[in-house]
């Protein structure tokens, strides 16, 4: 009887030390995922802050101006509006 | 048996001392702000951005990252300062002379970007660390200084908005920080069972502006070009909505350099459209003409007749040619800008009433802009005007007053004669809503009758102005010019004006009214032949962005 009590209690302890040890090892596992996360969410934003800065230059006046040139089109090459207007709308 | 109690009593002994460490660490010296494991982290806001009435970019936030280094471990200062200087392409000395080796922590430079960072990280010194921050971009660059404003630090080196609508709206755009305190162990990472407190930051409120930044190009581009052409000193548009006095456009030359603005003075600051007081000079005799008629004192053909100059007092007042063409209406007033004429309807008015009309237009008051920096102007005490006072304001001289009042009060005329109140921020939009700011009537001054009968007046003031402008053919453009003398040590300096010219197309139902000033204009001193010319430009090229068709 004795015997049977110091096996179970022995079994236990092993049980819940086994039971201690995972617990540790999904916490450390888990907070290396948390912080794995955290640092992708960082890089996210900057990447998101760079593109964002991106698509605004690119949408810019001075961005159109410097394509306009490129691409020749110059004061030569302004519309050349229709003198009587009234013909134009029959 | 002896030694079992010894060694019993040994162990009873550290368990006493590590229970009362235990007790002095948790509750004496309150563990929770003092753990070395537990971290407290401010979650800063991202700064609000700015759009146009288009949902285009005027300003972003960019990464960026402030360069330090911790002197006490600096092993080889030469060769550090060598590195550092190639890298960030600065001076040795600069660097040199930031670096106080007494300090544990020294920033050495801020808003580096990326490139730089990487470029530095390279070197692997181990002395040299970066902290994470952003700050504003610009797609855009200068196009509207004054209206943006920028961002500056204040005491305690924290963001801060001067200015512009970045100083305006600085507590919606600048958010509200939230903080993380985590638990970590010593490789930080969160400790799960320890302390874990989120609160999230709320980042700042984006603004959409009722700036359209085509217009805006396009008032810079002429305005610069006018300066130039006219060698004026400085200059200002400013492109409203008359129905609502929305600010489509207001450009101040000089301007500065948003992200630079650290190496332009103060003065360069100032939006002249908000701050500046000037005399307004004829484009002021609009207000008095629609006042009188207001008041049924005059009708749009009664006469007058033009005989000479006026005497109020120990003054004489001419008109601006000295030259008199007797019995004219009193469109031609306007047509010709006739001070005498302006006399006669503002002796017509009535002092009393010259005055009420000046405090109805908000004159000596702000407009309420949703901008920093405004000046009110002055009007003085109705007890401290003299006849002459009330001659000469009839013709926009002897008053000070800012062109953004004179933008609202001219606007009241040809909206049907409401008094707005002018606004660049149209809707602020955070995460849960989008807030819309509705045009704001202050109140009524004119009827519809007056507003209608001053267009007219004041299209055939352009039609019939002594000056011929290279007009858009077909179109009906109402519009008045002024000049105005610039006191110095109060004395009129003859050769120093400010030249004006404001006006409003399609006349019938105005898209859009612009003013323009040019502050002491050098090849002409008068309104009619630099800004007036430079407002025709501008008129033109918004009839054709607004596709305005001539007969509208």
């Amino acid at each position: 009887m004795k015997n049977a009590l110091l096996k179970t209690s022995g079994l236990i302890m092993i049980a819940l030390v086994i039971f201690n040890l995972f617990v540790m090892i999904s916490g450390i596992v888990i907070s290396d995922e948390i912080n794995a996360f955290e640092q992708k969410a960082d890089k996210l934003h900057k990447i998101n802050l760079t593109l964002e800065k991106e698509v605004a230059s690119l949408s810019s006046l001075s961005f159109a101006q410097i394509q306009a040139k490129e691409f020749g089109f110059t004061n030569s090459t302004a519309p050349q509006y229709i003198g009587e207007l009234k013909y134009a709308k029959n | 048996m002896q030694k079992i109690k010894l060694i019993f009593l040994f162990f009873i002994a550290f368990y006493i001392a590590i229970v009362v460490r235990l007790f002095f660490l948790q509750v004496i010296y309150s563990p929770v702000n003092k753990s070395p494991y537990l971290k407290t982290n401010k979650l800063v806001p991202v700064r609000g951005r700015i759009y146009d009435q288009k949902n285009q970019s005027l300003v972003l936030n960019q990464n960026s990252y402030q360069m330090y280094v911790e002197p006490k471990k600096i092993e080889d200062k030469d060769r550090l300062l060598h590195q550092l200087s190639e890298s960030l392409e600065i001076e040795e000395a600069s660097i040199s002379a930031k670096l106080d080796m007494s300090k544990y922590w020294v920033a050495i430079a801020s808003g580096l970007t990326q490139e730089q960072k990487d470029k530095i990280d390279k070197l692997n010194l181990k002395e040299v660390g970066f902290d994470y921050q952003t700050k504003r971009y610009y797609p855009e660059a200068s196009l509207s200084a004054h209206i943006l404003g920028f961002l500056g630090k204040d005491s305690q080196g924290e963001d801060v908005g001067h200015l512009g609508v970045e100083g305006f709206y600085d507590r919606d755009l600048r958010g509200l920080p939230g903080f993380l305190e985590t638990e970590r162990d010593i490789l930080g990472r969160p400790i799960l069972i320890g302390v874990q407190q989120r609160v999230e930051a709320e980042d700042g409120r984006d603004l959409i502006l009722t700036i359209d930044k085509n217009v805006q190009e396009i008032s810079k581009k002429r305005l610069l070009e006018g300066m130039e052409k006219y060698k004026a000193k400085k200059g200002c548009v400013i492109t409203a909505d008359p129905k609502t006095m929305a600010i489509l456009s207001l450009v101040c030359l000089p301007d500065y350099d948003l992200e630079k603005y650290y190496l332009f003075n103060e003065n360069f600051y100032k939006n002249q459209a908000i701050a500046d007081l000037y005399e307004p000079g004829s484009v002021f005799k609009p207000l008095i003409v629609a006042s009188a008629l207001e008041e049924k004192k005059i009708k749009a053909n009664d006469t007058y007749d033009e005989t000479g100059q006026v005497a109020v007092g120990e003054y004489k007042i001419k008109t601006w040619n000295d030259k008199y063409e007797g019995k004219i209406s009193m469109t031609r007033i306007l047509e010709k800008s006739s001070n005498v004429g302006m006399v006669y309807i503002g002796e017509k008015l009535g002092d009393k009433k010259i005055y009420s009309y000046l405090e109805k237009f908000g004159f000596g008051k702000n407009t309420g802009i949703d901008l920093e920096g405004e000046a009110s102007g002055y009007l003085k005490p109705a007890n401290g005007w003299y006849p002459i006072d009330y001659a000469t304001v009839t013709f926009g001289q002897g008053i000070a007053i800012t062109p953004i009042q004179m933008t609202r009060a001219f606007a009241s005329l040809i909206n049907g004669g409401y008094l707005m109140k002018p606004y660049v921020v149209q809707k602020i939009i955070s995460k849960s809503k989008t807030t819309e700011m509705k045009p704001k009537i202050e109140k009524r001054i004119f009827s519809q009758t007056t507003s209608d009968i001053i267009k007219k007046m004041l299209v055939s003031t352009v039609e019939n102005a002594e000056a011929k402008w290279d007009r858009p053919k077909g179109f009906s453009i109402g519009g008045k010019t002024g000049t105005a003398q610039v006191p110095i040590k109060g004395i009129y300096d003859a050769s120093k004006t400010i030249a004006s010219f404001i006006g409003f197309v399609p006349a019938e139902n105005p898209k859009f009214l612009t003013f323009v000033v040019l502050y002491e204009p050098q090849s002409s001193i008068w309104g009619s032949e630099t800004a007036a010319p430079l407002f025709f430009k501008i008129a033109k090229d918004l009839i054709v962005y607004y596709n305005i068709s001539p007969g509208q």
